[in-house]
C-alpha cells in the first residue's frame, strides 16, 4: 500500500482512538494522546506492525488510560472524575485488603497520596497514575497496586517484630536442622527429587501455578477460580487429574532411575520430608515480591 | 502437614516430595531475584486478573507466579471483594456463616448423607410439582421487542425471565410476586455462598483485548429499584453469580453504580461499599454504557445485553448486518440518544443502530 494513504489510515486509527478516549474534555490534546500511546506500546511491544499497533491500542481502556494520565497531569475536572469514581471504592479496596477501619483508612490515604503525587522528582511532582497503561481496568490497577502496598508495608512490620516473636515462640532455640549430606538414604532422596522436578517440569506453567496456589498457599478452589476465570468445580477436577498424574509421572521416573515399582511406591510414600516441610514454611512464609520492575506501578 | 486444612475441600493429596520441590522451586527464584528482581508490574499482573493479556503473555506470567509466591499473594489479595463483601457487608449479615457453611460442606463430605439429602431434594421437588403444576413454565421473555429478546438468551434464563407484564402483575398459575416465598431468593443466596460461580467464557483465553470500564452511577426511583422490588433480575436467577448479598434490603440507599470488572457486569446499590454480580456472560464483558433506564454492557466474540428497564430483565442482542453477525469485541458503547447506539470494536469498527438494536449499520 502506498506510505501516504498508510499514513492517513493510521492517522484515522488515532484519531478514533482519541475520540474514544475521551481526552479532549480532560484538556489533553491528540498530540499528547499519541505521544501517550506511543510511549506504552514502545515499552509493550518491539517493533510493532501498523496492524499490531492498531490491535494493541484499541484493546487499551482508553477512557480510564486518559482519566489516569489527565490527573497525572494535574487537571482538575479528571480529577474531579477520578475522585466521584475511585475515592470511595479505594476505601473499599482497603477495607476489603486489611480488614481493618484504621489500616484501610491509612492505606487508601496513602495511595491517594501517591497518585496525587506529594513526592517530588527533580522538583517536579510525581503522580504514580503514570504508570498505569490501560491495559487492565483503573480499578483492578489501583486495586493490585493497594494490594502491593499492604504486603510492603506487613512484611516492613513483620520483619521490624519478628524478633519478639521468635523468642515467644521459642524458635531461637529450634534445633539445628541436618545437613542433608548426612542425612541417611540421600542417593534415594535426590532420585526422588529429580523424578519429581521431572514431573513438574511436563506440566504447563498454568497447572504449576494452580498446584501451588493450592497445595502451597493453601487457597481455596474459589479464589484460584477466580483468578483462573474458571468454575470452581473445574479446578476442583483439574487438581484431582494434576495429583494422580503427578503420582504416575514420578513413580515411573522413579522406575526409570532403576527402582522396582515396589521400591519406587514405597520411595514415594516415605514421609522423609517432613523436616523439611517445615524448614519449606518457613521460606515460603518470608518469600514475598521485593520490587517490581523499575517503572512499575 | 496438611493444605486442605481449614477449607473443608477434599482433594486428592499429593505426594509430599511435590510439596517440597514447589518449595525448592521458589527459592531457587528467590536466590536469582537476589541479583535480578524481575517481577510482572502491577498493569501486567491487573490485565492478567482480568484475562485480558494475550495467551502468550498469559502463560509467560503463569510461569513466574508458578515460582513467584510473593506475587501470587498480590494476585490473591488484588481480587474484585464479591464473595467477600457477601459475607461482611455492614447490615447484611451473611445467611451462612463462612465456618458454617465449611460445616455443612463437612456434613455432606459423608457420601450417605448426601446421597439422603439429594433424595430428600428430589422428594421436595416432586412434592411441589404436584402441589403447584405448571408454574415452572410460566414465566416467559419480554414479548414487547422480539427482534432482540431472546433467541439466545442461554435456556435457564428463558425458563424464568419475566415479562414486563409479569411484574407488574402475576399470570395465570404464577405465583403472585406478594407470596413470591422470599426464601427462594434466600435458598439461592444459601447456595451461592458457597457454591461456584459461572464460568466466564473460554474465550477469554483467545485474544488480548480489553474494553472501556465504565462505572455510572445513577439514582432510581424507588419503585424501579430492585431492592424495592424485592426480585432479582432473571439473568441472576438464571445464573446466581452473588445472590448470598441479594438479600432484599427494604432501606438500603438508592444508587445504583454500574461497572464492567473482571469480566462481569457488576452494581453496587450503597455508593461502591459492596458490588453484587449482575451480568455474567458466556464470555467477558469488557465495557457498558447506560442512560436512564437503558443500560447496555457488551464483550468478547460479540456479546452484548440490553436492560430496557434498569437493570431488571436483560435480553442478549445480537448486532448483524446482511446475515453477517458481529463477532469481534465489543470494546466500547456509545448511547447517542434514547434509541440511537453505537459499539466499538477491537478492530476499530463501528456498529450503529438507529433503532435500539434492532436494525444495524457499520462504518
Amino acid at each position: 500500500m502506498p506510505k501516504p494513504s498508510q499514513s492517513g489510515h493510521e492517522a484515522n486509527i488515532a484519531a478514533a482512538l482519541y475520540e474514544r478516549s475521551g481526552a479532549s474534555a480532560y484538556g489533553l490534546s491528540a498530540g499528547q494522546f499519541a505521544a501517550i500511546l506511543d510511549e506504552i506500546l514502545r515499552k509493550q511491544v518491539s517493533s510493532p506492525s501498523p496492524g499490531q499497533r492498531a490491535d494493541f491500542c484499541a484493546a487499551l481502556r482508553l477512557e480510564e488510560l486518559a482519566l489516569a494520565r489527565a490527573c497525572a497531569a494535574g487537571n482538575d475536572l479528571a480529577w474531579q472524575d477520578f475522585i466521584s469514581r475511585y475515592r470511595q471504592k479505594m476505601h473499599s479496596m482497603a477495607l476489603h485488603i486489611t480488614r481493618d477501619a484504621a489500616h484501610a483508612a491509612e492505606l487508601a490515604d496513602s495511595l491517594f497520596a501517591d497518585l496525587y503525587g506529594v513526592s517530588t522528582r527533580d522538583d517536579a511532582r510525581r503522580s504514580k497514575l503514570v504508570f498505569y497503561t490501560g491495559r487492565g481496568s483503573l480499578e483492578g490497577w489501583l486495586r493490585t497496586v493497594m494490594a502491593q502496598e499492604f504486603i510492603n508495608r506487613y512484611r516492613k512490620q513483620k520483619r521490624t517484630v519478628s524478633l519478639e516473636e521468635q523468642t515467644e515462640e521459642g524458635v531461637q532455640f529450634a534445633a539445628a536442622v541436618p545437613d542433608p549430606a548426612d542425612t541417611p538414604g540421600r542417593e534415594s532422596t535426590e532420585r526422588l527429587e529429580a523424578a519429581t522436578d521431572e514431573a513438574l517440569a511436563e506440566l504447563s506453567a498454568e497447572d504449576r501455578f494452580t498446584l501451588a496456589s493450592y497445595y502451597l498457599d493453601e487457597r481455596t478452589l474459589a479464589e484460584i477460580a477466580r483468578t483462573l476465570g474458571l468454575h470452581e468445580s473445574s479446578v476442583s477436577r483439574r487438581l484431582d487429574r494434576l495429583a494422580a498424574g503427578l503420582r504416575k509421572r514420578i513413580l515411573a521416573g522413579l522406575r526409570t532411575r532403576g527402582l522396582s515399582h515396589a521400591q519406587a511406591a514405597e520411595a514415594l510414600e516415605t514421609d522423609v520430608r517432613d523436616l523439611q516441610l517445615n524448614l519449606r514454611s518457613r521460606f515460603v512464609q518470608d518469600s514475598g515480591p521485593r520490587s517490581f520492575p523499575k517503572g512499575s506501578g | 502437614m496438611n493444605a486442605r486444612a481449614g477449607r473443608g475441600e477434599k482433594m486428592t493429596e499429593v505426594p509430599k516430595i511435590v510439596y517440597d520441590r514447589l518449595g525448592a522451586a521458589e527459592r531457587d527464584l528467590q536466590g536469582r531475584d537476589a541479583l535480578d528482581p524481575a517481577h510482572p508490574n502491577a498493569d501486567l499482573l491487573t490485565a492478567f486478573a482480568e484475562q485480558a493479556l494475550s495467551p502468550t503473555e498469559r502463560d509467560g506470567v503463569f510461569g513466574h507466579l508458578a515460582l513467584c509466591g510473593g506475587c501470587r499473594e498480590l494476585v490473591a489479595l488484588a481480587l474484585p471483594a464479591e464473595e467477600v463483601a457477601a459475607e461482611t457487608a455492614p447490615g447484611r449479615p451473611a445467611l451462612i456463616p463462612a465456618k458454617a457453611a465449611r460445616s455443612w460442606r463437612a456434613v455432606f463430605a459423608v457420601p450417605s448423607l448426601r446421597w439422603a439429602a439429594l433424595a430428600a431434594g428430589i422428594a421436595i421437588g416432586c412434592a411441589l410439582l404436584l402441589v403447584r403444576p405448571g408454574t415452572l413454565n410460566q414465566a416467559k421473555l419480554p414479548a414487547a421487542n422480539p427482534q432482540i429478546a431472546t433467541a439466545a438468551l442461554p435456556a435457564s434464563a428463558q425458563q424464568i425471565a419475566s415479562s414486563p407484564s409479569d411484574q407488574s402483575g402475576p399470570a395465570d398459575g404464577e405465583i403472585p410476586k406478594s407470596e413470591r416465598p422470599s426464601s427462594k431468593k434466600i435458598k439461592a443466596g444459601r447456595i451461592a455462598s458457597h457454591t461456584p460461580q459461572a464460568p466466564i467464557g473460554v474465550a477469554a483465553e483467545t485474544a488480548a483485548s480489553a474494553g472501556n470500564n465504565t462505572a455510572v452511577r445513577r439514582s432510581l426511583p424507588a419503585e424501579d429499584t430492585l431492592m424495592a422490588k424485592n426480585d432479582a433480575p432473571p439473568i441472576e436467577r438464571a445464573k446466581p453469580a452473588l445472590q448470598g448479598s441479594e438479600s432484599a434490603q427494604p432501606n438500603v440507599n438508592l444508587d445504583v453504580t454500574w461497572e464492567v470488572a473482571g469480566g462481569v457486569l457488576q452494581r453496587s446499590l450503597d455508593g461502591g461499599q459492596t458490588w453484587q454480580t449482575a451480568v455474567r456472560a458466556d464470555h467477558p464483558l469488557l465495557c457498558m454504557a447506560s442512560r436512564k433506564e437503558d443500560i447496555w454492557t457488551g464483550g468478547r466474540a460479540g456479546t452484548l445485553f440490553h436492560s430496557a428497564d434498569g437493570g431488571v430483565t436483560w435480553v442478549q442482542v445480537h448486532p448483524s448486518i446482511s446475515a453477517q453477525p458481529l463477532t469481534l469485541d465489543v470494546v466500547h458503547i456509545e448511547l447517542r440518544d434514547a434509541l440511537e447506539i453505537a459499539v466499538s470494536t477491537s478492530d476499530l469498527e463501528v456498529w450503529s443502530s438507529p433503532d435500539g438494536g434492532k436494525t444495524w449499520d457499520k462504518k
